[in-house]
């Protein structure tokens, strides 16, 4: 019994902690910062930057930053979690596909999409097509590994039962084979939310007309280090909530757990 | 073989094997000094050593052997899942290449589609060969209804019991109206009460369904038990040792096992199984 009440103290005490971590931490920088203990030029405190975010957000730019920034990320991430997926199922699938491609993806992949920026520069200039493509780059090569392996690990006996029902080929792949790897392909697109996180950083520091990134980049140039807080935060909120409803999201996705 | 039909003791006669014999007319499977060979790491094993047999229309044949004789080959290979080394399988006269809707199959395990409920499993053969969704869907729950398991109709399969989902993947494989049933062992998974209830089930649906139904198993009672004729394989590269023809009346139920005709042919099997050697009655003991 006392044990049982303690521990339920015990709990309380940390919920009620973690509710004021972040506030309590917020009120200490701002503590800190307002002390001259260090230059708030470099080192705002959280009113500076609240100003900052509010007035971006009024200005109309926030909008149209984040705009920007989500339509890259959605696309590249629809485009190269589609072709992962259709490639992942060819090549886990079929022996000839795989000899042809997985060497070359093999030796791809392990290069870190960020280092594509000077050639990605070079081929598309700062066009949108080189954000598209880098950001299609990172999320590819993962959505495709994880489906080929996906594919591979998909319970043999499924496959056996569906070619003695007559399902025809297509079928075989584009359900028995697809949903039978989706556990692992859900777990590739996971990974690759955050890569496409990654992958944007890198094509709007590049070179933008707009998105959450390139405001940073503007904001430093420019010393306003609240703005330059402000838009980390923003970027940080987002990418949280992209991981967030793409983890429920995933949980629903294999419907039948 | 050659060899064979140039034997001069022997001259070639044509009126012996046409026309042929009532049995042989009527059989359905022909497996035809089939051999089956797999590369393994420690080099080829033999799984099937020129096995013949012929099944006929609507009989229930049982195949009995201890663990990797090739019981499980031999049936693959006449479900099309399996290429022949040597030898050929013929399924009403075709030699099987690859598998056709019209040879249902039923695996040890299951093997029910996790993300389809019950009466998805069950039609997703009449959809396969492109039947329209509300015939599939009628199929399946006739089938659903015969199974008992119409309060389970739109259950997903990881909820139900072994036994459940076994009944399950009958109901499945009959779903395409096979004309040829191949069972692995389908009721080796489960405990020793639900297998008993599952026996007397397909005693009972064998008597509404006209199919030839070809049993693998290693349990000698099962295979008296639901046959008209068991075959005994040896262990070793897998060879067919003896076909025993099981005329007990039907119908019968489990409770035939405490019968002395039923007991002397058990009997029989095991008598031959011991004189076939040790190592393979020891496995046989263990396993039945
Ligand atoms: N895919 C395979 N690759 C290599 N060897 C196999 C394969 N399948 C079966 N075998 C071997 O063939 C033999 C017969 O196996 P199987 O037909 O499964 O026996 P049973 O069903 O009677 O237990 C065993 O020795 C087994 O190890
Ligand atoms: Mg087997």
């Amino acid at each position: 019994m006392s044990v049982g009440r303690r521990s339920s103290a015990t709990e309380r005490l940390s919920v009620l902690v973690a509710v004021l971590s972040v506030p309590a931490f917020t009120g200490m920088w701002e503590l800190v910062a307002r002390s001259g203990i260090v230059n708030t030029v470099l080192f705002p405190p959280p009113s500076t930057v609240a100003v900052a975010v509010l007035e971006w957000i009024r200005s109309g730019q926030f909008f149209a930053d984040l705009m920007a920034s989500l339509a890259r990320v959605a696309a590249g991430f629809a485009i190269g979690a589609a072709g992962g997926i259709v490639l992942g199922i060819l090549t886990g699938r079929f022996r000839l596909v795989s000899s042809l491609l997985s060497p070359l993806f093999h030796i791809l992949r392990p290069i870190p999409p960020i280092a594509f920026v000077p050639i990605v520069i070079l081929w598309f200039g700062l066009s949108e097509t080189g954000k598209l493509f880098l950001v299609v780059w990172g999320v590819f090569f993962t959505v495709w590994l994880a489906t080929h392996i996906g594919v591979q690990k998909v319970d043999h006996g499924l496959i056996r039962a569906a070619q003695m029902l007559g399902t025809p080929q297509s079928q075989m792949l584009w359900e028995i084979v697809l949903l039978g790897a989706l556990p692992y392909i859900t777990v590739g697109l996971r990974t690759a939310v955050s890569i496409s996180f990654y992958t944007l950083v890198a094509a709007e520091l590049a070179g933008a007309f707009a998105g959450i990134v390139y405001r940073i980049e503007i904001a430093q140039q420019n010393m306003q280090t609240g703005q330059v807080m402000g838009g980390l935060a923003a970027l940080g909120l987002l990418s949280f909530v992209a991981d967030r409803s793409f983890a429920i999201l995933a949980e629903r996705a294999v419907w039948w757990r | 073989m050659t060899p064979r039909l140039l034997r001069p003791d022997q001259p070639l006669r044509l009126v012996d094997t046409y026309p042929p014999s009532a049995a042989a007319r009527q059989a359905i499977i022909r497996v035809e000094d089939l051999s089956i060979v797999f590369d393994a790491p420690s080099g080829q094993v033999i799984a099937v050593d020129r096995v013949s047999l012929a099944v006929a229309q609507g009989e229930f044949v049982s195949i009995v052997g201890p663990s990797g004789c090739g019981k499980s080959t031999l049936l693959n290979a006449m479900a099309g899942l399996e290429r022949p080394f040597g030898g050929q399988v013929l399924m009403a006269g075709e030699a099987m290449r690859k598998p056709r809707p019209e040879i249902g199959m039923v695996f040890q395990q299951p093997h029910l589609f996790p993300w389809k409920s019950v009466r998805r499993n069950i039609a997703h053969g009449p959809r396969a060969l492109g039947k329209p969704k509300a015939e599939a869907l009628r199929i399946a729950d006739g089938l659903i209804e015969m199974i008992g398991l119409t309060r389970f109709a739109s259950a997903y399969p990881h909820t139900l019991s072994g036994g459940m989902q076994q009944r399950v993947a009958i109901a499945r494989a009959l779903a395409n109206q096979p004309s040829v049933l191949l069972m692995d062992e389908p009721f080796g998974a489960l405990d020793a009460q639900t297998r008993a209830v599952m026996q007397d089930n397909l005693l009972e649906l064998r008597e509404r369904i006209n199919a030839t139904i070809v049993f693998v198993t290693h349990d000698i009672d099962e295979a008296i038990l639901l046959s008209d004729r068991v075959l005994i394989m040896s262990a070793g590269p897998g060879r067919i040792l003896r076909d025993l023809q099981v005329s007990l009346p039907r119908p019968r139920s489990s409770a035939i096992v405490a019968e002395a005709a039923y007991l002397a042919l058990k009997r029989d099997c095991l008598d031959l199984i011991r004189s076939e050697g040790r190592r393979a009655f020891e496995q046989m003991e263990i396993k039945t």
